[in-house]
């Protein structure tokens, strides 16, 4: 019997072992996610909503789902004008952010060449 | 005594819904009066839960609020100048639900910004594990209380005697969201299947964060280990009970829990739970879960091998886990609520 306490260590070992003989490849834990980048927040700007999240949750919910996507598409013109004016600020000010970022980094590279010298 | 319990929000799945209205059982049973409120209330919960605009407390009356995301108007409850206790469910750092769920990282973000003026305005603040109130001490909380989750394992069924038939079967019973990591626990069972059991099957059980998740995940399980995943939400507690017995292992690779109810179920039904030693987990779990924190995944792979096949090692697990259940009883639960409410009720 393995007991509890030493039940990691023999799995390690086992691991070790049977991965000398091919049987693992290389999968590794992701970890944490990853922060947030300007990368991502370009990707976010254009507002693109999942049309499968408007649903009914309820048991035998299908017609209120039917009934909550015609009014969606009946509604198509006005969300269309919402999302362009919202992704219109959302990627102007991202645009700001980045000019902002490019002016800090030449900022820093100037201070640091500065105190090279 | 009146005492009201407020919710952000309350559906007929939410673990804090089902605690709030076992808490509410409880009340009455002390002979306390006062109702239940949340802010939003999903259809099928019968009246337990009413919306908070009808809420009017009467000047004398104690609040429990129970903090778990954001909570909206929360000035204006704050500002009433009723006892109040607050009971921190822990509310998961935002960062794991920006790519997935926007909806759900705007909560979190605003519900971990609202804890510093809950924490100020509260006379007794209370969670639900120490790992949680120590996020509470950490803001200032002078006077906190530990007051484990109120689960009725019952619901569940009675566990099976001896092991489940059929071929090695995991489990693992959470929200599908970045953080629970079920994407590693696709990824370490396929590693198991591959290298130890080709017949073993995955039960994955909990609503989806959103659907693009959920497809994110059918998509991975379809291109590790084909077939042999099933991904199920909205279970019955009878079908959840089923799936419980059905397992061989209960592995949860969650990076952040405030608490973790299924590792208490997996005990209640006789299942060897393996876990990460994150968050609240080992508080939870005692000496009763095999940990592992190893970024290797075939080291996870091979603790499942040796959870599944040695008798002994799993007979030991459930005694252990029979165990640890003992310090979660509804009475003790109850006991430590009813001291933290009343502590709250003297302080004027």
């Amino acid at each position: 019997m393995t007991d509890p306490e030493h039940a990691l260590e023999r799995a390690r070992a086992a691991a070790a072992t049977m991965r000398a003989e091919g049987a693992y490849g290389e999968d590794q834990r992701q970890g944490e996610a990853p922060a947030t980048t300007l990368e991502n927040l370009f990707e976010w700007a254009m507002i693109d909503p999942d049309l499968r999240e408007v649903r009914s949750t309820r048991r035998l919910g299908a017609p209120v789902t039917l009934l909550k996507l015609g009014l969606v598409r009946l509604l198509n013109q006005y969300h269309a004008e919402l999302l362009s004016q919202q992704t219109r600020f959302n990627v102007h000010i991202l645009g700001h952010v980045r000019r902002l970022e490019t002016r800090i980094d030449e900022l820093e590279r100037v201070v640091r060449e500065q105190r090279e010298q | 005594m009146r005492i009201h319990q407020l919710l952000s929000g309350a559906g007929p799945h939410d673990a804090i819904t089902s605690e709030a209205v076992s808490f509410r059982e409880r009340f009455r049973s002390w002979g306390w009066e006062g109702r239940d409120y949340a802010v939003h209330v999903a259809p099928g919960l019968n009246g337990h839960i009413r919306m908070i605009k009808r809420f009017k407390p009467k000047a004398d009356d104690v609040l429990l609020i129970h903090h778990s995301a954001a909570a909206p108007r929360l000035r204006e409850l704050l500002e009433l100048p009723n006892r109040k206790l607050l009971l921190y469910h822990n509310v998961t750092p935002a960062h794991w639900f920006w790519e997935h769920a926007p909806n759900v990282a705007v909560q979190c973000a605003v519900g971990r910004e609202q804890l510093p003026a809950l924490v100020k305005a509260v006379g007794v603040a209370a969670a639900d594990s120490a790992f949680n109130a120590s996020e509470l001490e950490a803001l200032g909380a002078t006077r906190t209380a530990v007051i484990p989750l109120l689960v009725d394992y019952g619901r569940l069924g009675p566990p099976r005697p001896g092991d489940p038939p059929g071929p090695p079967t995991i489990l693992f019973v959470g929200r599908l969201s970045p953080h629970k990591h079920q994407d590693e626990v696709i990824r370490a069972f396929a590693s198991y299947r591959r290298a130890r059991a080709p017949d073993a099957r995955l039960m994955l059980v909990g609503d989806p964060i959103s659907s693009r998740y959920l497809e994110h995940l059918g998509n991975l399980a379809e291109t590790l280990a084909p077939g042999a995943v099933s991904i199920e939400s909205g279970l019955s507690n009878a079908e959840l009970g089923e799936r419980y017995r059905a397992a061989h292992v209960f592995l949860c690779l969650s990076a952040h829990e405030g608490f973790c109810i299924p590792v208490l179920e997996a005990f209640s039904q006789g299942v060897p739970v393996i876990a990460r030693p994150a968050g609240a987990i080992p508080e939870t779990t005692g000496d009763a879960a095999l940990f592992v924190d190893d970024p290797d995944l075939s080291v996870v792979a091979e603790l499942l091998h040796l959870a599944v096949t040695d008798a002994e090692l799993r007979t030991e697990l459930r005694r252990r886990g029979q165990a640890r259940l003992a310090l979660y009883a509804p009475d003790r639960v109850a006991q430590a609520l009813r001291q933290a409410v009343e502590a709250a009720a003297s302080r004027g």
